[in-house]
């Protein structure tokens, strides 16, 4: 069975934004999924739509075979969500939100303390426990929006670019994690617009641009593939760019670099926040 | 099993706002209704001749209440609720595997907390006046939790609905409150002259406070089963209202 099955998602928000158009997609249990593209390509809304916060124009989509439209509580249990915005409770300790998060699934209330103290202490925020949102620097959000995640014991793990706003060396810490998770057999379906962490991580990679999947295979095939297309038309245009690397990939089918892409629509900002922050 | 975890969790996340937010919640309204008392009742209460056979400050302590106890319901569900779109954390919820029964149910179930705990300390600060004990416990449990479920259900919708924290302070000023009054909190509906007795019936809070004052004080204007039916079938259809928004994602879904 597929951990998550999309067929011809179309999304439109009002009559002018198609956000996506026609996504059709097969995770299979235990892989770990990229999902590449620059903003605004689709990916937060087609997360959403997994998890029930968007509601599709057209098309089907379930989790470990339930369909969450129609089994949405089912569909659900299986997830764990790390959304790209935040949306931690303001009034609320941090101890106590992963604690209740783990009663929204199910898990009992002695489970749900020793894992949330588990978690916490695994994520640097043990210390923090009593402290409330704002006094949490970006990256311990983030941090605790992954933990969060994990509370109710999810078999995939989705996260909408983790990574956006974290220094390098948390950045490498989080890949080391995800990879043992992964190794634990988790389903694990991650968006983002680094290359390097699609590459990285993911067996297999998803190109989105502009609502659509644009290519859809193992890192290094897409590479491969792409070095045949490319001697085929012999075309140097593409120099600048790595050679034989993901990067050039995405060049080669969108037509610009995803950095380039990414920073048109000015979401960029958020990337360049200092890491003194943390 | 899972369920039951799933409501607890809910309820007692309901609690942990409600229990923080204690003193500016719980010390207003019944200070508000202190107020009344010393207003009404003392100063120009002397004034007007008893209703129903009761002196006036003490025949408008059920409306009091009833009048507490729909503010806050209605606060109360909406202000949690609306903060949970403005931090977002709803959305967390709404990811969860939660039925939206039982997300309707916890913040309900804050809201009649509320209701009760305010009723529970405005009756106990204006009792000594009443010189009597309540007409029918059950009767103004059943009318206070009845109101709770009614207007929680309101402040859901209004939450749902509302865009700012003025739009939900706007509903409280110009709609509930005024038909709190317009609902005999401080008279008798009878008491009214002919278009304004009818158009008084019209008012469903009319039962409420009618039905309260039946609780605690043994007298009433219109028939118990019609207010108690009133009120019981409001709740349910506004609660059914609720968890149908909440199914369909109204507002919440993108
Ligand atoms: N709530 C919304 N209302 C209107 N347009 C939206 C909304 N959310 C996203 N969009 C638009 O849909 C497109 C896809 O956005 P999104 O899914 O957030 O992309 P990504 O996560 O890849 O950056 C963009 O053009 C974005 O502006
Ligand atoms: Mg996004």
């Amino acid at each position: 069975m597929n951990a998550i099955t999309i067929e011809g998602i179309e999304k439109s928000y009002g009559k002018t934004v198609q956000a996506l158009k026609g996504i059709t997609l097969n995770i299979p249990q235990g892989e770990f999924f990229g999902l590449l593209g620059p903003n605004g390509a689709g990916k937060t809304t087609l997360i959403s739509a997994i998890v029930g916060l968007v509601k599709p124009n057209a098309g089907e989509i379930r989790v470990m075979g339930c369909d969450i439209r129609k089994n949405p509580t089912e569909a659900k249990k299986y997830i764990g969500l790390s959304p790209q915005d935040i949306n931690i409770n303001n009034y609320m300790p941090i101890g106590k939100i992963m604690e209740f998060q783990g009663g929204f699934y199910g898990v009992s209330v002695k489970e749900s303390r020793r894992r949330a103290e588990e978690l916490l202490k695994y994520f640097k925020l043990w210390d923090k426990r009593k402290a409330g949102r704002y006094q949490l620097s970006g990256g311990m959000q983030r941090r605790l929006m992954i933990a969060r995640a994990l509370m109710g014991k999810p078999k995939i793990l989705i996260l909408d670019e983790p990574t956006a706003g974290i220094d390098v060396e948390l950045r490498h810490e989080l890949w080391t994690f995800l990879k043992q998770l992964k190794e634990k057999g988790i389903t694990i379906l991650l968006t983002t617009h680094y290359i390097e962490e699609a590459e990285r991580l993911c067996e297999k990679i998803g190109i989105i641009h502009q609502g659509k999947i644009i290519a859809c295979e193992s890192p290094l095939k897409l590479i491969e593939q792409h070095r045949l297309h490319e001697k085929a038309e012999r075309s140097g245009a593409f120099q600048f760019v790595r050679s034989g690397s993901l990067e050039e990939v995405f060049v080669a089918l969108t037509g610009r670099p995803i950095e380039e892409a990414s920073k048109k629509s000015g979401e960029e900002k958020w990337e360049a926040l200092p890491a003194s922050l943390l | 099993m899972g369920s039951t975890t799933r409501l607890a969790a809910l309820v007692q996340m309901e609690f942990f706002r409600f229990w923080r937010l204690l003193r500016q919640t719980i010390v207003p309204p019944v200070l508000n209704t202190l107020l009344f008392i010393l207003i009404f009742g003392f100063s120009l209460g002397s004034r007007i001749k008893e209703i129903h056979g009761f002196p006036f400050i003490v025949y408008i302590i059920p409306g009091l209440t009833a009048m507490g106890v729909m503010n806050n319901a209605f606060s109360n569900t909406s202000t949690s609720l609306h903060m949970a779109k403005f931090d977002r954390s709803l959305d967390n919820l709404l990811a969860a595997p939660l039925k939206p029964f039982e997300m309707v149910l916890a913040l309900v179930t804050g809201g009649i907390a509320r209701g009760l705990l305010i009723a529970i300390l405005t009756l106990a600060v204006a009792l000594p006046l009443l010189k009597q004990p309540l007409f029918s416990f059950w009767l103004t449990l059943y009318f206070v939790v009845m109101q709770s479920v009614f207007f929680g259900c309101w402040g859901i919708i209004g939450a749902l609905r509302a865009k700012t924290w003025d739009n939900l302070a706007t509903t409280q000023t110009f709609v509930i409150t005024p038909l709190a009054y317009l609902a005999g909190v401080f008279y008798s509906v009878t008491i009214l002259p002919p278009p304004w007795r009818e158009i008084s019936l019209f008012n469903p809070l009319f039962y409420m406070v009618d039905g309260t004052r039946y609780g605690v004080l043994g007298v009433h204007d219109a028939p118990l089963w019609i207010s108690a039916g009133m009120i019981t079938g409001l709740a349910i259809l506004l609660f059914a209202v609720c968890v149908w928004l909440f199914q369909i994602g109204y507002k919440m879904v993108r």
